[in-house]
């Protein structure tokens, strides 16, 4: 990417020593994310998979490097080797975990029915430690005026939390979840640090149940009706995250969103258009294959579909198979495109920052996490922030 | 720093730039001298001097070069915004993208990748086998009947299948099952039964269960065909092709599934590779079977061809397509070698014509409620 910025290939803007004062800015061009994204998919596919850890990398040195608070951009120091020692880490550690796991179930079953339960809550437990850590990882690799952000606590303490609040999760049917959100951010935000400038986060579980109960409501009505699923849960990741940015604190410098509720369906439509879209296309692709091997087996076309050779031959699977692995590349960029980088310049473009004054002389604190926590985030598939 | 920026943007002077000292988060309205090092200057005071040599570039947005300094604390910045200057300091840096990997780094990454890839294929393809076959004797058979438990409800139901026991039928069948079990050679904890469903096949399960279709008795015409495939479970059960298949295959799906992250594409790849590799050692478990069942036979002085055209009655042709996909050998190859090694027959028939028909109709009164035959892949049942 940095080719690309520097030294840049169209004529140059007039010198502008300073940029407009705005408070939160983004800079990136959509065509040079896409161009990321295309390259990554491609990438990704002929390694495996592996190039993940640099693809990710990527996309947030992207995304991070074109934010600008203040004026300032936004750095992301992180590595792709780095995540891929963390990866190889925690893969040694949960391998022999998986194994006792399964050795335990089975005895445990064994004894009495659906004792193994507790087990899968030991990987909650992991899950949430896991998610933890990531961010402490991504924290401490997110670089502002030269000083870094980094995070305290204990990952423990917050996996124990966040089970506890799952318990009570189950025991409402989800309607503690504005209050648990708030608690594990409190948790969260209270031990992240803006070099000597402590966070805090001041969102009230009540303000985004106030905002969002109807959403609960609606919830099992999408079940049977399916169309206004993407609605609620566009509506959902609206409301939580102007809430979430609304209660962000360091310090003296607040942030405050004004992101609409209806802001991110758009997006998540978009996603679904282009989901059926190039599903209509891989399927007229596989009609066509089919009806090309059929003539060029020389049996009768009706003759062909109806024995099971249709499934057997091999120029019908390759296609096939050939068919599926473009289509599933380009599904990973249409969200990488919309759900990653649309949705963080919609975002970013409904906050506004108070009282940066703060963050003015701030003195640089904090060491380096490793890249642990991602690695088991990884191998355990969990997210979060 | 409110009052910097106004200040700059009115008189810019020549060379200014922005600098981060990496301590603090004070944002400097600094001035480059170029001598033997760069030196940083702010109000004619000098704030460092950075060796061209060491200076790397950081991750900017566009339209401004960042710089980093290998000797200066790690996160001092200097942010170029003129292009001039900009352009004066890229010719000056020559190590300047010595840390970005370009396209030899991706290269690197690719190579290790399928180094990585074809060491993880080889384990699976020479490794887990071998590994399967060391350790399969060595679970106990207490173990591998709670597994084939758990299997066997999950098969009832997944099936949605009841098992057959009216009274003439099951006491044929126990006839029958006895005769091959002895010559087998294998002990009464095998359990056997015949379920009610449409789908003609069989399939035995850890821990010592073969469980027959009726739709299978269904296509039979006579007892030795049905008593062949018997023969041919109980030589899965013999060999202990359930639990090896267990833990080959579950290692596998363990590895690959740990290994490579949930990427749709690569996920394709990989079922595809996998089916390729567990099939392939399912189709010699199955050849191993097929010798075993005629051996049984033979010891039994029952003809084995029947069997196989049993099998070719319910797999209908298979000769062209893809062979190396499918988990069993060819139907025709199947028949072929049971054809040619086949013998007359020398022994008594193992049923009387009225035990057959009973056994036929073991399933009868009851209606057939299984649906769909949708023989999805567990790894836990070996079938016919």
């Amino acid at each position: 990417m940095n080719e690309m910025s520097w030294p840049p290939q169209v004529p140059p803007p007039p010198p502008m020593p300073v940029p407009p004062p705005m408070p939160v800015a983004f800079s990136g061009k959509r065509s040079e994310f896409f161009d990321l994204a295309k390259r990554g998919a491609a990438l990704e596919l002929v390694t495996l998979g592996f190039y993940r850890f640099w693809l990710l990398t990527d996309i947030r040195r992207h995304l991070w490097s074109n934010t600008l608070v203040d004026g300032d951009a936004a750095e992301y120091t992180g590595r792709g080797k780095e995540l891929l020692i963390g990866f190889l880490v925690a893969l040694a550690i949960l391998v022999p975990i998986y194994l006792g796991y399964f050795l335990i179930g089975l005895e445990a079953e064994h004894y009495q029915a659906f004792a193994s339960i507790p087990l899968i809550a030991f990987f909650f437990l992991f899950g949430q430690f896991a998610i933890y850590r990531a961010r402490r990882y991504r924290l401490t690799r997110t670089v502002w005026r030269g000083v870094r952000f980094w995070m305290s606590g204990s990952g423990w303490i917050y996996a124990l939390q966040a089970s506890l609040w799952g318990v009570l999760m189950i025991l409402t049917l989800g309607l503690v979840l504005p209050w648990r959100t708030a608690a594990l951010e409190r948790y969260k935000m209270r031990h992240s640090f803006y070099g000597d400038l402590q966070g805090s986060f001041e969102g009230r579980g009540w303000e985004f149940f106030k905002r969002g109960w109807w959403l609960w409501l609606l919830t099992p009505i999408a079940i049977y009706v399916s169309p206004i699923a993407p609605f609620i849960y566009a509506g959902y990741k609206a409301i939580e995250w102007r809430w979430w940015l609304s209660g962000i604190r360091f310090g003296g410098v607040r942030v405050e969103s004004s992101l609409p509720k209806s802001a991110l369906i758009g997006l998540y439509w978009k996603v679904i258009g282009w989901m059926a879209l190039l599903g209509l296309v891989f399927g007229i692709y596989l009609a066509l294959c089919a009806v090309l091997v059929a003539s060029m087996s020389g049996e009768g076309l009706m003759e062909f579909f109806k024995t099971p050779e249709l499934m057997r031959s091999i120029p019908l699977l390759v296609l096939a198979g050939l068919g599926y692995l473009l289509l599933a590349l380009s599904l990973n960029i249409v969200i990488r495109v919309y759900l990653t980088r649309d949705l963080w310049v919609k975002v970013l473009g409904s906050v506004n920052i108070s009282g940066i004054e703060a963050a003015a002389n701030v003195a640089a604190r904090g060491d380096l996490a490793n890249a642990l926590g991602e690695g088991f985030a990884d191998g355990l598939d969990v997210g979060g922030f | 720093m409110e009052n910097d920026a106004p200040e700059i943007s009115k008189t810019p002077p020549a060379n200014a730039a922005i600098y981060f000292d990496g301590a603090s988060s004070r944002r400097r309205a600094v001035v480059l001298h170029f001598s033997d090092r760069l030196e940083i200057v702010e109000d004619e005071q000098s704030l460092a001097a950075w060796d061209y040599a060491d200076m790397r570039r950081a991750d900017s947005p566009s339209g401004m070069l960042r710089l980093a300094c290998l000797s200066a604390p790690a996160l001092a910045r200097l942010e170029v915004r003129d292009d001039a200057l900009a352009t004066e300091l890229v010719s000056r840096c020559a190590k300047l993208d010595a840390n970005t990997p370009g396209r030899r780094g991706v290269a690197v990454i690719v190579g290790w990748s399928l180094a990585a890839a074809v060491s993880i294929v080889a384990v699976v393809l020479f490794g887990l086998p071998l590994i399967a076959d060391r350790l399969t004797p060595l679970v106990p058979e207490a173990f591998e009947r709670r597994l084939g438990d758990v299997a066997d409800s999950q098969i009832k139901t997944m099936f949605n299948a009841k098992t057959c026991d009216n009274a003439a039928g099951q006491k044929a069948f126990v006839k029958l099952i006895t005769a091959i079990r002895e010559s087998a050679d294998l002990d009464t904890t095998v359990q056997s039964g015949v379920l009610s469903s449409p789908i003609p096949n069989a399939f035995a399960l850890p821990g010592g269960k073969v469980y027959l279709f009726d739709g299978l008795l269904a296509k039979a015409e006579n007892a030795d065909e049905i008593a062949g495939v018997l023969a041919h479970e109980l030589g899965h059960l013999k060999h202990r092709d359930s639990m090896r298949g267990l833990i080959r295959d579950g290692s596998t799906s363990f590895l690959i599934g740990l290994l490579f992250g949930d990427i749709t594409g690569s996920s394709a790849l990989i079922f595809g590779s996998r089916t390729l590799v567990t099939s392939s050692h399912s189709r010699e478990a199955e050849t191993n079977a097929d010798g075993f069942a005629i051996d049984v036979m033979h010891r039994l002085g029952r003809p084995a061809k029947p069997t196989g055209e049993l099998l070719l009655r319910v797999t209908g042709k298979e000769g062209k397509g893809l062979s190396i996909i499918s988990t069993h050998p060819l139907s025709e190859d199947r028949l072929t070698r049971m054809s040619r090694e086949d013998q007359s027959a020398s022994g008594p028939p193992l049923l009387t014509p009225e035990e057959w028909r009973s056994l036929k109709s073991i399933c009868n009164g009851k209606s057939d409620s299984a649906k769909k035959p949708d023989s999805a892949k567990k790894s836990g049942p070996a079938k016919i």
